[in-house]
């Protein structure tokens, strides 16, 4: 039944809509096929990793539910005992005045520059790498790569697309935590702002705007009543798909092939929206975390971004998620720091010392408020370690250098998550031994326990 | 820097240039074996590279990668290494430009969808409007597609199906937005009844001008200060607090303002403002939300409702009907207001602080001055005495989304199977079939038996065919299935390529029939479509479409100039006026049929008054009354303006809104006026980092980088028309010298040269040299409507087709209206 299978899959798995919904709808199209008869499946060693990974993450989660669970924060206490692998990318629109950025020479005792020196208390905890970048260039308009590799518009043709890290780890989590990602920060800036995060399918992912929705989302309960109302959603969810199913199938006889392999996205992405309508159902019934203080307000970029940095240790101590982002770009501006230029502007220093002092009071902030990021995590015990030991933390940005908008020579800090650190690393920019960026990242990926040989445009691992 | 486009073009371009190399001779396979092969051959890899097995050209992605490396490594100069046997400059540029060629083509190839346009998602502009013209609903204030991610570009088409991708996520958002769509269209069962409200008091302001208005006003009155685009938003919003639920139903109200213009003739200096004092003030209504934010600061759902125009005398009552939804509340703003009102506060506060009756100066510190400045002085401002509210009212109950949904008789549960039906036949743009009606069906029975009312269970079916494969795209399906690939598109899915090509959403009830009954398929019949479509103002949907996807205008905005230098732009609200007179200037081309040409260079075009300041027109036809109207004008050479060259949007777009450079406005012209792309850079070539302390101007650095052969080859067709731009400041106003801080810099040169040998001093003298190249925009512009029109890349199988439009059209005068007929009903137009 070989060629059969595909659609022969698609018919099994909506029969199974509003029965036990399988683990197997993990399964990337194209990859895994169930057959007819229904427990067996096509044996794929990548799909059984998933699988078992998946089938572990629910007796974990039925331990959770309401019942069980007095405080939410107990969530995290009952599940410390396993070791939890962490990740975290912050990234923000402009890059770092490199010459207060780099220092000058590399090895483990570089000279702190001003931008670094509040990472002085975490020093042994990161590594400082230059000469790492993805080859790209666009200036503003490649940003949006940082995290990928790859340039939206270059991304068809490609096996993954313009997956980024994030969303390429978070595909490994499936439904063991509340959230499989957590995107957050500024939806625009110039040019569409950051851009960070991008699915399989090249859209990006857009990201949860302020402080007081992220708060919501990890602490607030939806009332009774509402949950009911929810739940119906997802009933009448699944209902639409079972429909709209039918109707892809029977258009899917009336085109041609190339038309197929447009339609296969939309019944690839059917199968999305169920596996995640699936986790949804089952954490519905699991309270949230109690919250840990009053909800915040929004402001601005500038004022909440140490409460955006406290949300995000507090989703990761509670396990709502296991990866975050951040995306520093929208609001942050120079008002907010009493500057008349706006930031931008500023970034366009053309050399004049003026503005270049005004930009990096903005670029201080940034760091000063990363490296008190990092000591949080790095306060809190968690297992053998800290919280920073399992965290992976990436800092930096897709743009390199703002006055000449370049994208070559990123800025990139790479903390916590069990690397060994307390060096500045200082790889080839250019010639025949040049690293790209995405092998830091598959170097990432690995310790996250995502089993791959490549990611983006990596040519192997870095660490 | 996007390189795509027909090969074939680039050779025309080298046909243009005299002094290209020629490139028959050159042979990529036997350069490489000569100087390279040795070190990267069959008996060493150096870099781990081989090349005697290239093929050429490269057929696939890494041999793409492989030639692109070699053409880099070549213009870099680095490769063959010095020691080694080393190819002449000529040689070298001949095989670089082969090899570029090459990877061009193979680019191409591979991006190629045959010809044929892939099964084509609706975007998210034409998914809004037909969702719209489905139910038969305003959609102004309503937005449900505010989560969908944006859709991808290509070459700025924002309607290319190739690239219009699906995701787990997008779908997720269709069915959320149909959630939200239909209960907004047929939710509602009884008709709301209509209240009123009267607010003559408690108008608190926004939080900064709060301590100042209680102080002064008792917040007796609501005032609005500047214009909406502020950086601060300190006074451009006037909402009323004790509304700020807003209203409980959808529909319409009447919005009464008894409102007077105060200290219109202002005794401070008028600079302060940076408004125009002979213009009477006008006020506006927007909607505001506040679950979307403070309804102070601007909003994503905020177009502008109605708007009157208020005397300066005694207080006048004046009414304003707008579509309000649940939960919006309107908000006022002033047009035509001031730019920054916190520092006109304090500028006043200052230099006005003799006139201040108080026992204690003026300190300065923004709270005090705006209470002083209030309390004694003369602020311009819009003043708001009184605001009642009445509504909703309905022209018809029930509304006609219910009544074109559930039939006159409205909802019946015996009726559904029919309901369904009808919507669907019209939802799916075809006549609907009995297997997918049987799936609507059962998915009513299903919503039933977990208790919900035939009503319920009949709009959540609805909900299903906006989330359906055969409402999101448009199929296009061989009529002939892949037998007969030659076959025509069927009469329904060429109504629909027609409506969304003109229109951006579903073909009226006009066309349908016309579909219907197969008559569509007649050319004359489709012919007169054209026209009826092109004539009706739904077609500015096409107008606006086009431009954004054609110039990038939808991108004006996402560099936003400095609002330092550049503050008129915000002030005056330039942005949305340049992109105005694009579309009108394409309008008045399309109306008259006038010719293409008048692209390159006209004699007159569009503007308002802000516009015409801006461009250093003649004002004297400017009524106060009617300023921001926009009127045709008539430009002499004097003007430097006349065609795309010398808008604001385009010479807006093409910089970044703090600088020009010659580079990035000469690519933009080459790829979206001549249609020549020029190759991107190499790799690892440095770019030019700005550096304005000395008196190095980016004309000598730009020369300097044409010392080298290598970056020549590209700049001297790149630079010369950015130079000629070159008077035209980062948001389009012209200028004889560079700004140096605050003061005149060097002066501006404007000359260059084209690679053809032929020169010019100015813009003027560029222009003239462009017209003469009118065949290569006119099939530029050709295959950027086809491709609108068809929702797919141009490729190099439909040459011919773009060639018989250009010569067709050339028959005539040119004209706009007769290219876009030609693409109509031409061949590929009517082909899937």
């Amino acid at each position: 039944m070989p060629n059969e299978v595909t659609g022969m899959a698609r018919t099994r798995w909506h029969s199974d809509y509003h029965g036990r919904r399988k683990w197997w709808t993990f399964i990337e199209p194209g990859e895994i096929l169930p057959m007819a008869d229904s427990s067996h499946l096509i044996t794929r060693r990548r799909f059984f990793l998933k699988s078992a990974g998946a089938t572990l993450a629910l007796p974990a989660m039925n331990s959770l539910l309401p019942g069980v669970l007095g405080s939410g924060l107990a969530i995290g206490a009952a599940r410390a005992q396993e070791t939890k692998t962490r990740m975290v990318a912050i990234g923000n629109l402009l890059g770092f005045y490199q010459p207060e950025f780099f220092p000058e020479s590399p090895g483990a005792n570089y000279k702190m520059t001003r931008l670094l020196s509040p990472l002085e208390s975490v020093s042994k905890d990161f590594t400082l790498y230059s000469g790492l970048d993805h080859g790209v260039k666009g200036g503003h308009f490649a940003i949006h790569s940082f995290l990928s590799g790859v340039l939206s518009m270059d991304a068809k043709g490609r096996p993954e697309g313009n997956i980024s890290l994030d969303q390429r780890a978070a595909e490994t989590v499936g439904g063991a935590t509340r959230f499989p990602s957590l995107t957050i920060g500024s939806e625009d800036g110039i040019h569409g702002g950051c851009q960070m995060c991008w699915t399989r399918a090249g859209t990006r992912v857009p990201p949860i705007p302020g402080a007081t929705e992220l708060f919501r989302r990890l602490f607030v309960n939806e009332a009774s009543s509402d949950l009911t109302k929810v739940k119906d959603r997802f009933d009448l969810k699944g209902s639409i798909l079972d429909a709209v199913a039918g109707d892809a199938r029977a258009l899917e006889k009336r085109i041609d092939a190339e038309d197929r392999e447009k339609l296969d996205e939309y019944f690839s992405s059917i199968r999305q929206v169920e596996k995640q309508l699936e986790q949804q159902r089952v954490w519905a019934d699991v309270a949230k975390p109690e919250p840990p203080f009053k909800e915040p307000k929004n402001r601005n970029m500038v004022d909440d971004l140490p409460i955006l940095y406290d949300l995000i240790v507090l989703a990761l101590q509670t396990d709502s998620t296991r990866i975050a982002t951040l995306e520093i770009g929208g609001d942050f501006e120079s008002r907010y720091f009493d500057i008349n230029e706006g930031y931008h502007g500023l970034s366009h220093h053309g050399q004049l010392q003026a503005k270049i002092d005004d930009l990096l009071v903005l670029e201080d902030y940034q760091m000063k408020h990363f490296a008190r990021f990092l000591e949080k995590l790095k306060s809190i015990k968690e297992g053998d370690g800290t919280l920073l030991d399992h965290t992976m933390v990436l800092f930096g940005s897709g743009m390199a250098n703002a006055n000449a908008h370049t994208n070559r020579n990123l800025p990139v800090i790479l903390a916590g998550g069990g690397f060994s650190h307390g060096e500045f690393r200082a790889m080839p920019g250019e010639g025949i031994d040049r690293k790209p960026l995405c092998n830091l990242y598959l170097s990432m990926l690995h310790k996250f326990g995502v089993e791959t040989d490549s990611f983006g445009t990596s040519t192997g691992t870095l660490i | 820097m996007k390189r795509t486009g027909l090969i074939s073009f680039l050779l025309l371009v080298s046909a243009v240039s005299p002094g290209a190399s020629s490139r028959a001779a050159d042979d990529p396979a036997q350069f490489l074996s000569t100087y390279c092969v040795e070190c990267h051959g069959p008996d060493t890899q150096k870099g781990d590279r081989r090349f005697d097995l290239l093929t050429f050209p490269p057929s696939e992605e890494l041999g793409i990668i492989e030639v692109q490396d070699i053409i880099d490594q070549l213009n870099l100069g680095e490769m063959p290494p010095r020691k080694a046997k080393q190819p002449d400059e000529q040689q070298k540029l001949a095989v670089i430009d082969a090899l570029s060629e090459q990877v061009l083509s193979a680019r191409e190839t591979i991006a190629s969808v045959g010809g044929q346009t892939v099964l084509r998602r609706l975007n998210q502009r034409e998914y809004l409007n037909t969702v719209g013209d489905l139910f038969g609903m305003p959609m102004k204030t309503f937005d449900p597609t505010t989560k969908f991610p944006r859709d991808k570009t290509v070459e700025h088409m924002d309607n290319i199906g190739e690239v219009l991708v699906t995701s787990g996520y997008l779908l997720d958002q269709y069915l959320e937005a149909a959630d939200r769509v239909v209960e907004r269209a047929l939710g509602m069962t009884n008709q709301p009844e209509t209240k009123e409200w009267h607010f003559n008091g408690n108008f608190d302001q926004v939080q900064e001008l709060s301590y100042s208005h209680g102080r002064v006003y008792r917040f007796r009155y609501l005032c609005v200060y500047e214009v909406p685009n502020t950086v601060n938003h300190e006074g451009g919003y006037a909402a009323i607090s004790d509304f700020a639920d807003g209203v409980s139903a959808d529909g319409f109200y009447e919005v009464s303002v008894l409102a007077q213009s105060m200290h219109r003739d202002t005794p401070y200096d008028p600079a302060i403002f940076r408004m125009d004092f002979r213009e009477p003030f006008r006020l506006g209504i927007v909607p505001g939300d506040k679950r979307a934010g403070t309804l102070h600061h601007p909003q994503p759902i905020e177009p502008q409702l109605a708007e009157v125009t208020v005397g300066d005398g005694d207080p006048e009552w004046q009414t304003m009907t707008v579509w309000l939804e649940k939960g919006q509340t309107p908000r006022f703003i002033f047009p035509n207001g001031m730019q920054n009102c916190r520092n006109a506060f304090s500028t006043i506060a200052r230099q006005y602080k003799d006139d201040w009756p108080e026992n204690d100066p003026y300190k300065g510190g923004i709270v005090e001055a705006r209470r002083i400045v209030l309390q004694h002085g003369k602020m311009p401002h819009i003043r708001i005495h009184e605001v009642k509210v009445r509504g909703p009212l309905y022209e018809e109950w029930p509304p006609e989304p219910q009544k074109s949904v559930f039939g006159e008789g409205g909802f019946s549960e015996k009726n559904i199977r029919e309901i369904l039906t009808r919507f669907a036949d019209r939802a799916y743009r075809r006549p609907v079939m009995e297997e997918e009606i049987d799936r609507l069906v059962a998915l009513v029975e299903v919503r039933k038996a977990k208790g919900h009312s035939p009503r319920q269970a009949t709009k959540d079916a609805i909900k299903a065919i906006l989330a359906s494969p055969s409402f999101l795209y448009l199929a296009e399906p061989k009529t002939g299935g892949d037998e007969n690939p030659d076959q025509l598109l069927g009469p329904h899915d060429l109504a629909a390529r027609l409506s969304y090509f003109l229109w951006s959403t579903m073909p009226d009830d006009e066309l349908r029939t016309l579909a219907d009954n197969g008559e569509i398929m007649d050319r004359e019949v489709l012919r007169l479509q054209m026209d009826r479509l092109l004539h009706s103002p739904r077609s500015a949907a096409f107008r606006e479409g086009f431009l954004d996807s054609w110039l990038n205008l939808r991108s004006l905005g996402d560099m936003p100039p400095d609002r330092d230098a550049f503050a008129v732009y915000y002030a005056r609200d330039l942005q949305n006026a340049m992109k105005e007179e694009s579309r009108l200037f394409l309008q008045h081309l399309i109306e008259k049929n006038a010719p293409i040409t008048d692209f390159l260079d006209a004699d007159y075009s569009f503007v308002n008054k802000p516009l015409a300041e801006h461009y250093g027109l003649p004002l004297g036809n400017f009524p106060p009354e009617t300023a921001h109207q926009f009127q045709r004008v008539s430009l002499g050479p004097e003007s430097h303006r006349g065609g795309l060259l010398g808008m604001g949007s385009v010479l807006t777009v093409s910089a970044n809104g703090i600088e020009t450079s010659p580079v990035i406005r000469g690519v933009w012209l080459l790829e979206n006026i001549l249609g020549t792309p020029p190759s991107p850079p190499p790799d690892n070539v440095p770019p030019i980092d700005p550096d304005v302390r000395g008196a190095t101007s980016i004309r000598d650095q730009l020369a300097k980088h044409r010392d080298s052969t290598t970056c020549n080859e590209c700049h001297r067709k790149i630079d010369p028309p950015g130079f000629a731009l070159e008077n035209f400041d980062p948001i389009g106003a012209w200028r004889t010298h560079y700004p140096k801080g605050k003061t005149k810099g060097p002066m501006i040169d404007a000359s260059g040269e084209l690679p053809s040998g032929e020169s010019f001093d100015d813009i003027i003298g560029f222009k003239k040299l462009l017209s003469e190249r009118q065949e290569l925009f006119a099939r530029m512009l050709v295959s950027r409507v086809m491709s609108y029109a068809i929702g797919r890349r141009i490729e190099a199988s439909d040459r011919m087709e773009v060639d018989r439009i250009v010569g067709a059209i050339k028959s005539g005068n040119n004209g706009m209206r007769s290219l876009i007929e030609e693409i109509v009903t031409g061949p590929v137009f009517c082909s899937p």
